[in-house]
């Protein structure tokens, strides 16, 4: 069986874990007692935004004489909700490419979103320069992101604390931190919730579509979606990542520094997941306020697998997490089916993905090939990596 | 005297902040022991509180012997992905767990949009269980038959098969026990102690049973000793929150809930960085027979 036969067949799988999870999603739904067809519509037109009948307000396009139109109101939020699932889904993807689990970015963007939310209300940096602003927010962003990774990358690499609970950890204790703070020294005083005051006007981007939440913000996943791209395709510490991921031992006996390439890369995985916490800051709450990374870390976890760990393959996944994502949301506002069935959507995907093989014969895995990548020369092809259990 | 009744009443939060995580901390040591990684422990938890408030609204016992037939089937599902479609067992527990957060957060939203009470069962029943089933699974993984193969197929499953033992149909075993005990753990959260269901409840318990695991050296009474000792950290929250004791220092109110909270997440890393190279886990875990 050739490479290309088995990674064909492997994004085969892959496409086709999108139908199964939704159909499973749907009869979740319709043994609960909800009406598919009402349930659905909603979700189609959220995810979208392509309503039945003719444009009538300002911010809907027409197609001639073509019975639908765009809503560029709910295509938009489907695309804002694309840009921190594309964060996140880069940051696990880098991450396991280098054989590491980063079930940390939840933390890491909560505290990323945190420190952006405090960049943020610097006016007096805005009043020299919005661009110099914005830069120092997304900094922040990223440096407090980057911290909150190096951490489990630290632990693991002096002391084998695996990644999994030290993340895991990680998350509740960022979330508590974050909430004592904007409870006490960080909090807004002109009001009782607890979140960080309002950003300044120069840390704000400013949004593509009247009251929605697409900024730029998207472009900028976009762009750390090719830097990453390049960065593990084309660069030394890509290929360092890249064969601690397919094994950590081999990589180590031919000279490559395996626990720096393991802080490094949970670093660099955390500062994605930082960035999406302040990118959402200045682009959609303008403020940090609790909650602020949502569901969005774990969310990064089917983006990843879906996309099959490689930059195009995980925008993809990102675009269409985000339009079920905001799909599911308008249909919870318009036929009360509770959201959280996205989530099973989810888990059905990263259950499907992930199956190595159906028959004990073997068509290759999924994570082999998608850590192998046909089109890269430099890629080693090695058997499937184990990612370190060690002590587990 | 009013000294030996906060002793008391601390001791008592301690053992029952302990009983949910040794609970699932035995089934961890079960999977694991058999070579099977769990993370999936979380979603056990969650599985088996939901179910028990669902169905244990009528009859509280049926709604128990339901949330364990639940756990035994996710645990199945774990074993099935990690045996026979030979999934990465990190990815398969990560998927179990969000199929569970999602699945019960729907299905409660959808069933209770007003929240639920249930009467529920007495938590002394699940203390005694968490008190007599360590040395019951002690028993079994070192004096039985099954225990010594399970063992076996833990610490290298090639070999195991060429003794004659077959590694899938234990592996299998193990991993639905597994699932009958974190069921267990999650029953008693729902039933026992909040009398009723909460998305995520589970918070983060799952995970902790699993450093428990390692801290007790993935020995049954070891894993038990490591839950007393998480088990210990979420009294002394739950008490110092109920007190009137307040710490200020350094401008930081240490007694704030929010901090006090992360009480148990931190010592699960402090445990880990002190237990960690002393310790070494069953020789195949994560991994399946010519794997290497």
């Amino acid at each position: 069986m050739t490479s290309s036969f088995a990674s064909r067949m492997e994004r085969f799988r892959s496409l086709l874990s999108v139908p199964i999870g939704l159909a499973l999603a749907a009869l979740l739904m319709a043994a609960a007692g909800y009406n598919i067809g009402e349930a659905f519509g909603p979700l189609w037109t959220g995810a979208t935004g392509l309503e039945g009948g003719p444009a009538q307000a300002a911010n809907q396009v027409g197609f001639g004489t073509l019975p639908f139109h765009l809503n560029l109101f709910l295509c938009s939020q489907a695309l804002a909700k694309t840009t921190p699932l594309l964060f996140t889904g880069l940051a696990i993807a880098l991450a396991l490419r280098a054989g590491l689990f980063n079930i940390g970015a939840q933390g890491q963007m909560t505290v990323g979103a945190l420190a952006a939310g405090v960049a943020g209300t610097w006016g007096q940096i805005g009043a020299i320069s919005p661009v110099l602003h914005l830069m120092l927010v997304s900094l922040a962003g990223l440096a407090a992101g980057a911290l909150w990774g190096a951490l489990p990358g630290l632990l693991k690499a002096s002391r084998g604390v695996h990644e999994v609970i030290s993340t895991i950890m990680l998350n509740y204790i960022a979330v508590d931190v974050a909430t004592y703070l904007v409870t006490h020294g960080l909090k807004d005083s002109h009001d009782q919730s607890p979140q960080t005051a309002s950003i300044t006007h120069s840390a704000e981007l400013t949004p593509w579509v009247m009251g929605s939440n697409l900024t730029s913000g998207l472009l900028l996943a976009l762009l750390a979606t090719a830097v990453i791209t390049l960065l593990i395709r084309r660069t030394s510490l890509g290929f360092q990542i890249r064969a601690v991921g397919l094994g950590a031992e081999a990589a180590r006996a031919n000279g490559i520094p395996v626990e720096r390439t393991l802080v490094l890369t949970l670093a660099l995985s955390g500062a994605l997941a930082g960035f999406a916490g302040a990118v959402e800051v200045m682009g959609v709450q303008h403020r940090y306020m609790q909650g602020a990374a949502a569901n969005y870390g774990f969310d990064g976890i089917a983006v990843a697998l879906l996309g099959g760990l490689n930059g195009p393959g995980v925008a993809l996944a990102a675009f269409f997490f985000g339009a079920l994502a905001s799909g599911a949301t308008y249909m919870q506002t318009q036929s009360n089916v509770p959201a959280a069935v996205t989530v099973v959507v989810q888990a059905v995907i990263i259950l499907l993905v992930g199956v190595r093989t159906l028959f004990r014969a073997g068509v290759s895995s999924l994570p082999a090939g998608a850590l192998t990548d046909e089109n890269d020369p430099s890629t080693p092809t090695v058997e499937r990596p184990n990612p370190k259990h060690a002590p587990f | 005297m009013p000294h030996s009744d906060a002793l008391r009443a601390f001791v008592s939060a301690t053992l029952y902040s302990a009983t949910p995580l040794a609970l699932a901390a035995l089934g961890g040591v079960l999977s694991e022991r058999a070579g099977v990684v769990n993370i999936a422990l979380e979603g056990l938890i969650l599985t088996g509180a939901f179910v028990g408030v669902w169905a244990g609204a009528a009859s509280p016992i049926f709604g128990l012997v339901a949330a364990l037939v639940a756990g035994a089937l996710l645990g199945l599902l774990h074993a099935f992905l990690t045996q026979r479609t030979r999934m990465d067992h990190v990815i398969s527990g990560l998927g179990i767990n969000l199929l569970a957060a999602g699945a019960t957060r729907f299905l409660y939203l959808r069933l209770y949009p007003t929240g639920v009470q249930i009467t529920g069962l007495p938590p002394q029943l699940f203390l005694i269980l968490a008190l007599i089933l360590p040395f019951v699974v002690w028993l079994l993984l070192m004096r039985t038959r099954f225990g010594l193969r399970l063992r076996a197929v833990g610490e290298n499953p090639e070999s195991a098969r060429m003794a004659g033992i077959a590694p899938g149909p234990l592996r299998y075993a193990a991993v639905t026990l597994s699932g009958v005990l974190g069921a267990l753990a999650g029953a008693y959260l729902s039933m026992a102690e909040a009398h009723n269901f909460s998305s995520n409840m589970s918070a983060g318990k799952g995970y902790i049973a699993l450093a428990a695991v390692i801290f007790g050296k993935w020995n049954p009474l070891g894993a038990a000793g490591g839950a007393l000792f998480f088990g210990f950290f979420y009294a002394l929250q739950t008490q110092l929150q109920m007190s009137d004791i307040h710490f200020n220092a350094l401008g930081i109110d240490w007694t704030s809930p929010f901090l006090l909270d992360t009480l148990p997440y931190m010592m699960t890393l402090a445990a880990l960085l002190t237990v960690i190279g002393r310790a070494a886990p069953p020789a195949a875990l994560g991994k399946e027979e010519n794997d290497r």
